[in-house]
């Protein structure tokens, strides 16, 4: 096990050992373990329900954990929520912007609870309201910003206690492309400057773009973690290769490929194959006289891990 | 968690979730003092000169307007907390979900549900200084004692938002909110001295009416507006505030179990 202090210094912006959350019967996280370091964007992949959000939740003190331990900023979370709370910034998968008030009211209002006040808040408020690009939409009512918009504003308003720990839940879904690289953006630069940022998606090129580490989660539980090309290298090596064919001659078709290939998945009509080149792989299936009626090379990406480990897709 | 937790508040943020609810106000109060108003007038020109004309004789030793018009005051310091206590809170909690956004700050449930009661009594605070003022024009408040509604208007705001905080969090649909209305606010309304004196009823009657919170809002208003503050009053102002400081723990009981879900 990790050591998270060393000597006052906190190493780990999050550790959690056994982490469960149960909401009656159902048990929604499953006894997970992992630990972010500081600096660093840590990515949680997996489909709707994985029990993502439900993670996210106990981190920052909305819903308390089961059982286990659950450390944020060296502060246990159940003891310290308030202190917590002051240290970190939360965007939520759900809007929960006020709709009434103007872009600018709706972050003056929320910078108060942190004790910022008077100049300090209205300069900050000004500056922040440039960083995602609303400046122009200071005195527009939330409820007539667009959807790309509000989920901006959410981000300023996460920044507003300027807290080392940022943790964005499925900060992108539904997200128009331009608000969407805005985003990822600001993410990044987040991190360069020193600021651990954890992150959730169902997103696999999200995921892969943005996280150092990551982990892929399905049903409550961890079922894979590492450096994202890592884990694609790991499971599939670089290349897919996809072959519209009939299932009948998969069997045929995997067997001429032999060594090639590190893994093969049948997804609707294709058969899909993984290896470190797919050229070669090609080569091979038309060499046998396999005439598919389409194919196509590309690089393997976490949402075929994801497939190959778990038999699903992330779906949306 | 216990029932004791929800009197674990933090003034200071418990005061910055009052400080929004006042910059979202800033908008909408010309409109909903006035419509608020609307109400206690009607009745008090409906029933006041319309039914008064058949009570010749007054109550008490006042003109029957004179007897309905305190308690009219205290039933718009009722309305005003009940209906942000039922579909203002609801909407907040469930909708906008802005309890949520406020608890990722530092403020837990609690500061948040004590700066939406402190919101409430304010907003009941308000409406009594205006139905006051309306009722002054009208010739109907003789005493200074008045001057002492407000506060205790005050009092009867926390009193109700806790009362009615402590169903809504329970309702899963918004269409749940209307039983409170209807089985809970309306017969205070009509039992609760405004119109008559309880001692006309039948005992049984009687005592359920005395379990009535609005009841002894309506008698202390009655007393402070017609000069007539006797030792009583202060009994009626204790039962309000044991009653509110009992009440107060409820909501975040409920809630914190279900903002888990």
């Amino acid at each position: 096990m990790r050591a998270s202090h060393v000597g006052d210094r906190v190493v780990d912006a999050v550790v959690a050992r056994g982490l469960v959350k149960s909401y009656g019967d159902v048990q929604a996280v499953r006894g997970i373990d992992f630990v972010v370091p500081r600096g660093s964007v840590f990515g949680f992949l997996g489909p709707n329900g994985a029990g993502k959000s439900s993670t996210m939740r106990m981190l920052y003190g909305l819903s308390p954990k089961t059982s286990g331990k659950l450390e944020v900023l060296g502060m246990d979370v159940s003891k310290r929520g308030r202190e917590v709370k002051r240290r970190i910034g939360v965007v939520p998968q759900e809007a929960n912007l006020d709709e009434d008030m103007t872009t600018r009211e709706n972050l003056r209002s929320y910078g108060r609870f942190f004790d910022i006040t008077g100049r300090v808040l209205r300069e900050r408020v000004e500056r922040l309201l440039e960083y995602v690009q609303l400046t122009e939409k200071g005195d527009t009512v939330v409820s007539e910003l667009s959807g790309g918009m509000k989920r901006r504003l959410l981000i300023a308003r996460a920044l507003l206690n300027d807290p080392e720990l940022l943790i964005l839940d499925e900060p992108t879904t539904g997200l128009d492309p331009q608000s969407r690289t805005l985003l990822w953006e600001r993410i990044r630069e987040q991190r360069r400057e020193g600021k651990t940022v954890l992150l959730t998606t169902h997103y696999m090129d999200e995921a892969e773009k943005l996280s150092d580490q990551l982990v892929i989660m399905d049903q409550g539980r961890i079922i894979e973690r590492g450096a994202p090309r890592d884990l694609v290298t790991k499971h599939l090596g670089r290349e897919a290769l996809e072959i519209t064919v009939l299932p009948e001659e998969d069997k045929r078709i995997v067997a001429c490929v032999g060594t090639l290939a590190m893994a093969h998945e049948r997804f609707g009509e294709d058969l899909r194959l993984f290896g470190q080149d797919g050229e070669a792989m090609l080569s091979a299936v038309l060499g046998a006289g396999v005439k598919p009626e389409r194919h196509l090379v590309r690089r393997a990406t976490l949402e075929d891990v994801f497939l190959k480990l778990t038999g699903r897709g992330l779906g949306e | 968690m216990s029932y004791l937790s929800g009197y674990r508040v933090r003034p200071k943020l418990a005061f910055r979730v009052w400080q929004r609810e006042v910059t979202l106000y800033k908008r909408i109060w010309p409109s909903t003092i006035l419509s608020s108003l609307l109400d206690p007038i009607m009745y008090l020109l409906a029933l006041g000169f319309g039914l008064g004309a058949y009570v010749s004789q007054g109550i008490g030793g006042h003109s029957y307007l004179e007897f309905i018009a305190p308690g009219l005051i205290a039933s718009s310091v009722m309305y005003a907390a009940a209906f942000e206590g039922a579909w203002n809170s609801y909407v907040r909690m469930f909708v906008e979900r802005s309890y949520e956004s406020m608890m990722a700050t530092p403020a837990e449930l609690e500061d948040v549900l004590a700066g939406e009661f402190a919101w409430g009594a304010t907003r009941a605070f308000l409406y009594s200084i205006v139905m006051l003022l309306v009722l002054r024009a009208f010739g109907l408040v003789h005493s200074w004692y008045a001057l002492l509604i407000p506060p205790i208007a005050v009092l009867a705001g926390f009193m109700f938002m806790a009362i009615g905080l402590s169903y809504t969090v329970r309702c899963r649909h918004m269409d749940q909110l209307t039983f409170f209305f209807t089985l809970g606010v309306t017969p205070m309304f009509l039992f609760s001295a405004i119109f008559f004196p309880l001692s006309g009823l039948p005992v049984p009657v009687q005592v359920v009416a005395w379990f009535s919170p609005l009841y002894h809002l309506v008698e202390v208003t009655r007393g402070l507006a017609l000069g007539e503050a006797g030792f009583a009053l202060f009994g009626h102002f204790a039962w309000m505030l044991v009653v509110t400081v009992l009440v107060w723990g409820l909501p975040a009981l409920a809630l914190r179990k279900r903002l888990q879900t």
